[in-house]
């Protein structure tokens, strides 16, 4: 770990415990709108004016809960990520996860969004987690590019024996800038990266 | 199977949640005493064994791991199902060492919630992870 190793940890353990806070109050918001859904389906036989208005903002509580869920998980395991039983290895079917939910919003300040595909096994690998949040994110990051229209960054894995592999494909049209390759190359200590001119593969250790 | 005796226990010092959870339970027939901390779950169990607990991992005072052990202790059959955090998986693995049924993470899925119940009276024991 680098010598911020204990800023990154201070900043992991408040966080964790916000997000602690932040997870109980989408919690009694998401129970509240679900007792008043309840409610409604229990009466209704019974017709008032405004009826529609409220279903429709107890749906839009329920979205929103929902996208605030993803959100809270994603910052939560960016949190733990200085953890001691995550400085040397971590599952990256998870982290690749966490990558996407975390840059969505970058993604979408430049016209693009941000494409996952989960595989249904672990893929533990011999590379911390916060280093591989940093490396897929500085991917993701580095594939938006300048923006786009309506393009799509792929997140994909692909498991292997000695690498298994994270692939970062840009979207239609954008043409990522090849010196900010360089600064994901040095995060890599045992990895190593692939430009083949249309994605981006990063191989990590697999944890033996 | 009838849901209205099940006998239920939640334990979750986030009053506003647990309350409102255990009146949407009430609303589909399942009756759910509530306790706010784990003191008191434990004086509860000790009163009236309910047959499933659900049960806060974070809360102040005695944690819910603390709890859990207490209760498997000295009541084995009474079933838990615990709640932790987005992301914290590695509290529910460590519940799951210590008996837990199985481990759910906030905000709920209410129907999610009542097919774990279902599942946890069920089965007189073994483990099931969600």
């Amino acid at each position: 770990m680098t010598d911020i190793a204990g800023e990154a940890r201070f900043m992991g353990a408040v966080t964790a415990l916000t997000m602690h806070e932040m997870q109980n109050i989408l919690a009694i918001i998401r129970e509240s709108a679900g007792l008043m859904g309840d409610i409604l389906k229990v009466n209704a036989r019974v017709d008032f004016k405004h009826r529609p208005n409220m279903e429709r903002t107890l749906e839009h509580i329920t979205t929103h809960v929902e996208r605030g869920k993803g959100l809270l998980e994603a910052t939560s395991r960016l949190a733990h990520s200085p953890d001691d039983d995550m400085l040397d290895s971590c599952d990256l079917a998870v982290h690749a996860r966490v990558v996407a939910l975390l840059s969505e919003r970058l993604v979408r300040l430049k016209g693009a969004s941000v494409n996952f595909t989960p595989v249904p096994a672990p893929l533990p690998v011999a590379v911390g987690a916060l280093r591989v949040l940093m490396i897929g994110y500085q991917s993701v990051q580095w594939a938006v590019g300048s923006g786009t229209k309506d393009g799509h960054v792929k997140v994909e894995l692909e498991p292997g024996q000695d690498f298994h592999i994270m692939t970062v494909v840009p979207p239609q049209g954008v043409t990522p800038d090849a010196k900010a390759l360089d600064c994901i190359r040095k995060l890599l200590d045992d990895g190593r990266l692939e430009w083949d001119g249309r994605m981006l593969r990063i191989f990590f250790p697999v944890r033996k | 199977m009838d849901m209205s005796t099940w006998n239920i226990l939640l334990v979750d010092d986030e009053v506003e949640f647990i309350t409102t959870l255990a009146e949407r339970l009430e609303l589909r027939g399942i009756n759910a005493r509530v306790t706010h901390d784990g003191e008191s779950a434990l004086k509860e169990v000790a009163v009236n064994e309910p047959q499933v607990i659900v049960l806060d991992v974070m809360m102040p005072g005695m944690k819910g791991l603390e709890v859990l052990q207490r209760v498997k202790e000295a009541h084995p059959k009474v079933q838990v199902v615990l709640l932790t955090g987005q992301g914290k998986t590695r509290d529910g693995i460590e519940g799951m060492q210590h008996g837990a049924f199985a481990y759910l993470m906030k905000p709920l899925d209410l129907e999610e919630l009542i097919h774990t119940l279902k599942d946890a009276l069920q089965s007189g024991r073994g483990n099931r992870h969600d």
